[in-house]
């Protein structure tokens, strides 16, 4: 019989690895180089602890069966951080920033076939600072992860959840609910045939196409009936989007002027998880746009988890790894093959065996990495010339009885220095 | 540029029809010798794919569409993640329960527990039976389901009707109907928030087209 992964499932060979690891590797760089930390966090997760924040519905959750207590794989990082956070790292100081690379899993209902139920995610959670600075911060990683990927075509849909729902309380209680599905869903022709007076109805058609230019949002925002927690909020998100632009005017590596930002206060979630600013990045490539991570702040979440349940704000964001790894291999700008070895180190005699590992070792021990791999016998001359040849491998080290080794170079009619397996 | 998915069938000419009063003339497909599933506007301005009526809204979830015309019926049986803007007013109809008319059936309640119910509209059929706790056999058929009560094979059926001709003459009658369709208007979310191509000066214009119609 034939044993097949589980549907939805994917093993990575050595390529895919070697491009996932170019991919992980820029972004480790980037989050290094602010200062963030990594966190590895339990794959397995208590049902209750990954549905807390009211975000991750139980038939999401790829669960486990367990006499004890209900057990599911994460999927997502941000609930796991939060219970660490609160718990065994209480005593440390604020703010805390951390960073992930991790495998997530979902359960997708319905009818799609064999979909993908495992994924690779990357992202971090500044936690313990509130205020539009930790937002331009957690947006400024954002922005150099994608430069650092060399992504050129991307923009980032921002929406303000606090301001959202804030919008949203001057719709009668009854039916606020639909309203709020219907912004959320773009779903104009619900909204057009709601029991609503003529000005709500124009309240909320103007919400549901309330993006764009920042100025022009903001200016349509600011037009409508606001009470002072909405103008703080507003202000807040004026101050966060005049901060990006002014950096980017002062800071000379940037290839565009401006952030790439498309404003949208109808971005809303059908649930209360966010509290400020949300956000999507997007790829835009070719008119097929495709969503490649997001993020939000959630002020809220810690003190679900934390055991006197005092309030520590937090911001952050995932890039979801697949997604970059397709919008990059469509660029040619992933590894195309795995990297060749240098060396074969082939013991001639069976007395040469001791010999040729230890000149192998010799030519490993090199401040760069060299790759040195030993033929293993069963072939003649002319066979492992050939190999060597199809493997790339660079140069022969023939080792005698006496230790000796002859070195060879590979005369390939066509040496590259990578290798199709 | 801008993608529409058209579907093929009843709501294809009103739909040409339409996208040709703001300025895109697929009327191409409506040529009996065109064989072509993909076509150009004249002006380059916009591609269109004729598909299957079912998979309009999977070209434009996915986003190989930024637009696309359906009837409100499949929104429903299919529930895709699209925008839906604009109610488009025409290709009307109404998704129906039927059955024989020389059965003793008048209402949706006096079907047999158990019974069965023949439809291409599975998951619509499946949903109303359940919000009446009525446990029935939805039998999942793909045309001609009119012959599910002919043949003695379902008692009723869960079918679209526009004028009740087929119904008529196929000797069936209406019990009760299950919701009013239209065609709409329907968009990639990702693509109308992105306003890709201009889309909503494109949606806009069709909304006032439709509109003005009426």
């Amino acid at each position: 019989m034939v044993y097949q992964p589980p549907a939805g499932a994917r093993d990575l060979l050595p390529l895919d690895v070697a491009q996932k690891c170019w991919i992980e590797e820029r972004l480790q760089q980037v989050f290094d180089r602010w200062g963030y930390h990594r966190i590895i966090t339990s794959t397995l997760e208590r049902l209750d602890t990954l549905m807390a924040g009211g975000a991750i519905q139980r038939s999401a959750v790829i669960q486990l069966q367990d006499a004890q207590e209900e057990l599911g794989l994460r999927p997502e990082l941000t609930a796991s951080i939060a219970r660490t956070a609160v718990t065994r790292m209480a005593g440390s100081t604020y703010p805390q920033r951390l960073y992930y690379h991790a495998n997530v899993f979902s359960r997708t209902k319905g009818s799609s076939l064999n979909r993908q139920q495992e994924f690779y995610q990357s992202g971090i959670e500044l936690l313990g600072s509130s205020g539009f600075l930790a937002d331009a911060e957690v947006l400024l990683v954002l922005a150099e992860c994608l430069n650092q990927l060399g992504l050129s075509d991307w923009c980032l849909v921002l929406g303000e959840a606090g301001i959202a729902r804030s919008l949203l309380s001057t719709f009668p209680e009854a039916i606020q609910d639909q309203v709020r599905q219907a912004i959320a869903h773009l779903d104009r022709v619900t909204i057009d045939t709601l029991p609503l007076s003529p000005e709500l109805q124009e309240r909320a058609r103007i919400m549901l196409d309330l993006r764009g230019r920042p100025t022009d949002v903001l200016q349509q925002v600011g037009s409508l009936e606001l009470d002072f927690p909405q103008k703080e909020a507003l202000n807040h998100l004026k101050s966060l989007i005049l901060l990006l632009d002014e950096y980017y005017s002062v800071s000379a590596s940037k290839s565009t002027a401006k952030f790439p930002l498309i404003l949208d206060l109808s971005l809303l979630q059908t649930i209360d998880y966010y509290t400020g600013i949300v956000f999507e990045v997007v790829s835009n490539t070719n008119m097929q746009p495709q969503i490649l991570g997001r993020g939000g702040r959630y002020d809220q979440l810690l003190e679900l988890y934390h055991p006197q349940r005092v309030k520590i704000p937090g911001i952050g964001f995932m890039l979801n790894i697949e997604d970059l790894h397709q919008v990059l291999l469509a660029n040619n700008q992933l590894p195309q093959a795995i990297p060749a070895n240098n060396w074969l180190v082939v013991p001639q005699t069976p007395q040469a065996y001791a010999a040729a590992f230890s000149y192998a070792e010799k030519l490993r021990n090199s401040v760069h990495l060299v790759r040195v791999e030993i033929d293993l016998g069963g072939r003649d001359p002319l066979e492992i010339r050939e190999y060597a040849r199809r493997r790339c491998i660079q140069q022969i080290a023939w080792i005698k009885t006496t230790g000796s080794p002859i070195i060879e170079p590979v005369t390939a009619e066509h040496v590259a220095p990578y290798i199709d397996i | 540029m801008i993608t529409v998915a058209l579907p093929k069938g009843a709501l294809l000419i009103d739909s040409i029809r339409l996208l040709q009063t703001v300025g895109l003339d697929f009327s191409t497909f409506l040529d009996s010798s065109n064989r072509l599933l993909q076509i150009y506007d004249p002006s380059h301005t916009a591609k269109a794919l004729l598909v299957r009526a079912q998979d309009v809204p999977v070209y434009v979830e996915y986003g190989q569409a930024q637009l696309g015309i359906v009837g409100y019926d499949v929104l429903r049986e299919k529930k895709p993640q699209v925008a839906h803007l604009v109610d488009l007013q025409f290709g009307r109809c109404r998704l129906s329960i039927a059955v024989k008319n020389t059965s003793p059936y008048r209402s949706v309640l006096e079907l047999p527990p158990h019974g069965r119910v023949a439809s291409k509209f599975v998951y619509c059929a499946r949903e109303y039976f359940n919000s009446l706790d009525l446990p029935v056999e939805v039998v999942p058929l793909y045309g001609s389901v009119e012959l599910g009560p002919i043949t003695g094979m379902s008692e009723a059926i869960v079918d679209l009707v526009s004028t009740g001709r087929t119904l008529r003459d196929n000797g069936l009658i209406e019990i009760e109907t299950l919701f009013e369709s239209t065609a709409r208007l329907i968009a990639h979310p990702l693509s109308y928030r992105l306003n890709t191509g201009n889309l909503s000066n494109l949606v806009e214009q069709v909304r006032s087209s439709s509109l003005s119609v009426v």
